[in-house]
């Protein structure tokens, strides 16, 4: 009995102490964003509100803030659609070396981002196209669809496919089958794949370096730039914008198809 | 007759295909070569990013009836090494010494600019157009040591007091693989406690010695951790010190007695440049005294030009005379690119523990 309860102690404090490693430097920005002073300083001398109106009544920062919203929100889109695309005709197609195309589908992952920016920004320049919004957004869809692969992947591995034949034997076109049956059933995978596809997108830097235009620069490009010159409160207030950002777009697709129904993920 | 009319209808097909393929990958250049000249120069961000944006480009665009793009994104070199020599993606490279250096050394950039097409050059200190400068230095920042005046250190006169054993757990230096200060500061130390700037051995003991040092990667990082009292004496350039003057913060910037190591903010032409007049007036306008005296009001740098008339503070703060501009102490950028992948492998070692 005694060591069950020591055993449960134990549990909770390393809980505990991974949720405090995980939430501490979140806490860190947060301080530097109230605190008056222009650098990080313990204990805080105050709260104030000055750096949040600084970064909202930038139009550096604004712009950069709605571009890097529309980045992500257009890369979510599209990475969802081809990566769940590819999951299907992966798990379904009967392809030859679907196993290959699946490492080949993953492999930007194992790259590093920095080396698929400066290849993609080659790429543009001997297309001679510039930094296109488009190029961006390419960039950014290379690394993401593997997240939608990897989790549409995960859930067609415990699909029946029963529950299609029956469909298609009680006389479902093959159109009306993949809408009713085969993508309800995925969409946990779909979802979850599209969240990691917005967040990673919203924060990406090494992919951006490259590819973003003179005058049209994402948020984490923008605070890189920002931080060499002037390093102040500021940041901490767009981190936390940030931060706040990517909890809403969780906590807004909880609320519209329930995250916590696939938490199985 | 149908056959022919077929064939015909196919011929046609594929000339009006051809003709709207070649008019599509024609229609950028086309629709290009009827703007207005552009010029894509690069540039820093902060308050020098927002005076350049606000008003000294916008002038310069109505001056010369042109557009300039600015790309303030750094890194610049690896962006310009991976475009074209003959289609660079900038016309002028701004950046500072030692990353004009690396340029050159890969044909990047060129060497010098044409003083016959810059007249404004025949204006500036020497060490603005040295043989330790590729292309021309605009401004300049020096770097010396920043300190604390509340607590009760004395004034240092020398470099060697940044090694004073008070300073240890309050002494700022910079990451050298990674930062210009940094890199500065080691020929420095062999300066200071060798036979010259190249003697490496003589800077790795002092480098040694230093320790404890706290190490920033960012240059603007160090000014904080001065203002914050982390810090109480450390490497630092003189805006870092000057841009709070209306503040008044319990902060000096000292310029050791053996000279100010200079930083300076180089311009250069690229040689494949389609726009090349363009390039040269942009140098030109740049030196020109008026914008010379409203970005050094600004940011507090050194102009390079010596008939640049400031006002106070600025003009007592800043290396404007001759006797200033010569305690300058310029590096040779080329010498330490050449050992730049030894040196890192050393300090690193160094600064490990």
């Amino acid at each position: 009995m005694l060591s069950l309860k020591v055993g449960r102690f134990l549990y909770l404090a390393v809980n505990w102490a991974v949720l405090a490693f995980l939430l501490l430097p979140i806490l860190i920005i947060f301080v530097f964003a109230l605190n008056p002073t222009p650098y990080i300083e313990f204990p805080p001398v105050g709260v104030t509100l000055k750096w949040f109106d600084k970064f909202f009544a930038s139009p550096q920062f604004m712009s950069a803030l709605l571009l890097s919203l529309e980045v992500a929100a257009l890369t979510t889109i599209a990475a969802t659609v081809l990566g769940a695309s590819a999951a299907l005709g992966i798990a379904r197609g009967n392809v030859p070396g679907s196993r290959l195309i699946t490492a080949i589908m993953l492999s930007p992952l194992m790259l590093p981002a920095i080396l698929t920016g400066l290849a993609l920004f080659q790429t543009y320049v001997l297309m001679d196209v510039g930094r296109p919004l488009w190029g961006l957004v390419v960039g950014h869809c290379l690394v993401t669809v593997p997240y939608v692969v990897r989790t549409t992947l995960a859930v067609l591995h415990n699909f029946d496919l029963r529950l299609e034949e029956a469909a298609r034997n009680l006389g479902a076109s093959p159109q009306r089958t993949f809408f009713e049956v085969t993508l309800p059933l995925i969409k946990p995978g779909v979802i979850a794949g599209g969240i990691f596809a917005f967040i990673v997108s919203f924060d990406q830097f090494p992919v951006s370096l490259f590819l973003v235009s003179p005058g049209q620069e994402t948020l984490p490009i923008t605070l890189f730039n920002y931080l060499k010159y002037d390093l102040d409160g500021t940041i901490g207030a767009a981190s936390v914008v940030s931060i706040l950002l990517a909890a809403l777009v969780v906590i807004g697709l909880d609320r519209t198809v329930g995250l916590r129904s696939y938490v199985k993920l | 007759m149908t056959e022919h009319r077929t064939s015909l209808s196919r011929r046609q097909f594929i000339a009006a295909g051809a003709a709207l393929t070649a008019g599509a990958i024609a229609a950028p250049h086309v629709s290009r070569a009827q703007e207005a000249a552009t010029l894509r120069i690069t540039g820093w961000g902060g308050k020098w990013g927002q005076v350049m944006g606000a008003e000294v480009v916008p002038a310069f665009e109505k001056e010369f009836k042109c557009k300039v793009v600015t790309d303030t994104a750094l890194p610049f070199l690896p962006k310009l090494q991976a475009s074209p020599r003959s289609a660079p993606i900038y016309d002028v490279l701004h950046t500072n010494s030692n990353e004009q250096w690396a340029a050159v050394e890969m044909g990047l950039v060129e060497p010098k600019i044409d003083a016959k097409l810059v007249p404004n050059i025949a204006d500036v200190y020497p060490y603005a157009v040295s043989d330790k400068i590729v292309g021309v230095s605009i401004f300049t920042s020096a770097i010396g040591l920043g300190m604390r005046t509340d607590k009760d250190y004395p004034t240092p006169t020398s470099w060697k007091d940044l090694w004073d054993a008070r300073y240890n757990g309050v002494r700022g230096g910079y990451v050298i693989p990674v930062n210009s200060l940094g890199q500065a500061f080691v020929p420095l130390c062999g300066m200071l406690y060798g036979k010259g700037p190249t003697d490496l051995d003589a800077a790795y003991a002092a480098l040694e010695k230093i320790k404890p040092i706290k190490l920033v990667d960012f240059t603007g990082a160090m000014e904080k951790m001065l203002l914050s009292g982390e810090v109480g004496m450390c490497v630092l350039h003189d805006s870092g010190v000057n841009r709070y003057y209306d503040d008044k913060p319990p902060t000096a910037f000292v310029a050791p007695k053996e000279g100010v190591l200079s930083l300076e903010q180089v311009l250069t032409i690229t040689p494949g440049s389609k726009v090349k007049e363009l390039a040269n007036a942009y140098v030109n306008y740049m030196l020109s005294p008026d914008v010379q005296k409203k970005m050094a009001q600004a940011v507090w740098y050194s102009p390079s030009n010596k008939t640049v008339k400031l006002d106070e503070p600025y003009a007592s703060r800043l290396l404007t005379t001759p006797e200033k501009v010569a305690s300058l102490i310029q590096v040779d950028w080329k010498w330490y690119n050449a050992h730049k992948d030894a040196i890192d492998t050393r300090v690193n070692r160094i600064f490990r523990g």
